[in-house]
């Protein structure tokens, strides 16, 4: 167990590494050269040179890269003398367009993405597998039929479309829910929820459309398994064949989409929070590539490649604990 | 074992299994009558697609969706086709148990074999303890000749040979103390050598329990040692019914004269497998 653990974190390190390279390369080297950029409209050729030579951008790319690497453990000093700025220890870059560390930026928004990702995945958890397991047990009913073209809905329906949809039919026809507007939860809780209904169920719809589907799949191929069969064949009354010898099976593959659907919305939802002007990761991300803000943009995809990952080996930690299959031997 | 020995154990009058096919209702089972006596075995033989295995499932009505079987099966006397599901369930497990082909595909990977056999006493003695089903499932596993059953108790069906996953099975039935068994085709997915184990073991268990055994099997060898009684089935229909030293010494029935000829045999001067049509069975 301790080996298999340490194995996987080292792959986690490494693959981490191969992402800061990958998004390294991307953002500093095939984009438009960041001294331009900060140096903004009274721009000299002199300052530019200037700027270049504070962040390091005449060096050869190997240094740039390896300080870019070390600033995420130590931190890392921009420019010298008057001008400098201090990034501490995370340092996943800086902004100048906002005069901000990018980890400063990220964790002031992450909250709000949080807040968004875990009520969403309460919501289509629940309604997704609760909707897949009536259209397995109820298959060809009514009921299956149309939990199947709702879920048919989520999965087509484009997410901003059903985001303005809801919020034109809930805030201003119905006017059930006041119009989106920022309040903590230690203020208002009721206001606070009001606020975070819509984004919860506009996610949520689109991934339960797919748990629903997958559920469904997987309950119905698991009940024609020969293990259901010598279940029935003991005895057992139906509904405890189902509990016991057809959910379990059948909701495995559910935990781990559910580990790497969740880790990757942690990294932001962009429509969502765009459209429901939410100000998380997600929107953060949107606004730093309609600015070409390079440094937040990268910090981002570093950030939402970690939880990807580091939601994987959660998701084989877990599968461990629920499959006898795949557990190591102790032995 | 029970009761009045006028009725037999089983009695299978007129069974008909049905398919819905996408070309009308297809029979898999015709007319298909037979009766076993308390203690008694009958094996069923013939090529697959025959309707054995259907038969088997529709004593205790676990014919799969879409099947569905007219006809009349009584237990000791009591009619099974008119029960409800709720007290077909009460037979099912308890008086009645099923040993299954494949033994790996059977048994449910998530739980432990002892978890499953404890599983099916519980499912008949609902004052039985935890402790008790354990220990109850230890003590059967041991009667299979399951070594260090107390430890094994605990091990998943993965962590079994194909053999040993069989000898769970064959537990898991006897747990209950059943007074018929039915084994359809129970050691076809398993080694040669370990075939025989597993038929010894299934003769042994007999002689201690004295349960009645239906054996479902295409291996005419295999019936030949473990059965009384043989039926052969062919396309849903019996073709001939005989005890089984009878059968092998003087076949009546064309097809079980080619059946008997498809054996290959060491001292056979052909040197080509016989199949079953070139035998002459039409």
């Amino acid at each position: 167990m301790a080996r298999f653990l340490v194995s996987r974190l080292a792959g986690v390190v490494l693959i981490l590494l191969l992402v800061c390279l990958f998004t390294f390369g991307v953002f500093f080297v095939l984009s438009p050269d960041p001294a331009v950029q900060i140096c903004g409209k009274n721009c000299t050729p002199e300052l530019i040179e200037r700027i270049r030579d504070n962040l390091g951008l005449d060096e050869p790319l190997l240094t740039q890269f390896l300080t870019f690497v070390s600033g995420l453990f130590a931190g890392r000093t921009y420019g010298v003398g008057e001008s400098a700025t201090h990034c501490a220890a995370p340092c996943l870059g800086y902004s100048f367009q906002s005069s901000q560390p990018v980890w400063e930026m990220i964790t002031d928004r992450l909250p709000v993405s949080v807040t968004v990702a875990v009520g969403a995945a309460v919501l289509w958890l629940l309604v997704g597998v609760v909707g897949g397991l009536v259209g397995a047990l109820k298959r060809g009913t009514w009921w299956d039929r149309s939990a199947m073209v709702v879920a048919l809905a989520g999965i087509s329906i484009p997410n901003y479309v059903f985001a303005l949809l809801l919020q034109y039919v809930l805030v201003v026809e119905l006017e059930w829910l006041p119009f989106p507007q920022a309040v903590p939860f230690s203020e208002d809780p009721t206001r606070w929820f009001q606020n975070y209904l819509m984004p919860w169920i506009v996610l949520a719809f689109a991934y339960a459309s797919v748990y629903a589907r997958l559920t469904r799949a997987n309950v119905i191929d698991t009940l024609e398994e020969n293990y259901v069969r010598t279940a029935r064949a003991k005895g057992l009354p139906g509904r405890l064949v189902i509990r016991r010898h057809a959910l379990r099976p059948a909701l495995t593959p559910v935990v781990t989409i559910f580990g790497m659907d969740f880790a990757g919305l942690l990294g932001g939802a962009l429509i969502t929070e765009t459209v429901f002007g939410l100000n998380g990761v997600g929107k953060m991300t949107a606004d730093s590539i309609a600015r070409n803000d390079q440094p937040v943009i990268m910090g981002v995809t570093l950030l939402a490649a970690a939880f990807v990952v580091v939601g994987n080996v959660v998701v084989d930690l877990v599968y461990t604990a629920l499959d006898p299959r795949v557990r190591v031997r102790s032995a | 074992m029970s009761g009045a020995t006028s009725e037999p154990l089983l009695r299978v009058e007129e069974l008909t299994v049905t398919f819905d096919g996408p070309r009308g209702d297809v029979d898999v089972v015709r007319e298909l009558s037979f009766a076993l006596e308390p203690g008694g075995s009958l094996g069923i033989v013939g090529e697959s697609g025959s309707g054995k295995s259907m038969t088997s499932l529709a004593v205790l009505g676990l014919l799969p969706a879409g099947a569905r079987r007219t006809g009349r099966i009584s237990l000791s006397g009591r009619e099974l086709t008119a029960l409800t599901e709720r007290q077909l369930r009460r037979v099912r497990g308890d008086r009645v148990a099923m040993v299954f082909q494949d033994p790996l595909s059977s048994l449910n990977p998530y739980y432990t074999v002892g978890a499953q056999i404890a599983e099916a006493y519980r499912a008949h003695r609902q004052r039985a303890t935890r402790r008790e089903a354990r220990r109850v499932a230890v003590e059967a596993m041991e009667r299979v000749h399951i070594d260090d059953a107390a430890r094994r108790v605990d091990h998943y069906p993965h962590q079994f040979s194909g053999g040993m996953r069989q000898r769970v099975m064959i537990a898991m039935a006897l747990c209950t103390e059943p007074d018929l068994l039915i084994a359809d085709e129970p050691t076809t997915a398993l080694d040669v050598t370990v075939q025989a184990q597993i038929l010894r073991l299934l003769t042994e268990v007999r002689a201690e329990t004295g349960a009645g055994l239906v054996l479902i099997t295409h291996d005419l060898a295999v019936v030949s040692e473990m059965t009384d009684e043989v039926l052969v089935m062919r396309q849903g229909e019996c073709v001939e019914r005989a005890t089984a030293e009878r059968l092998f010494s003087d076949p009546r029935h064309p097809y079980t004269r080619a059946l008997l000829d498809a054996v290959p045999r060491l001292d056979d001067e052909v040197g080509e497998l016989r199949s079953v049509d070139e035998g002459g069975a039409r």
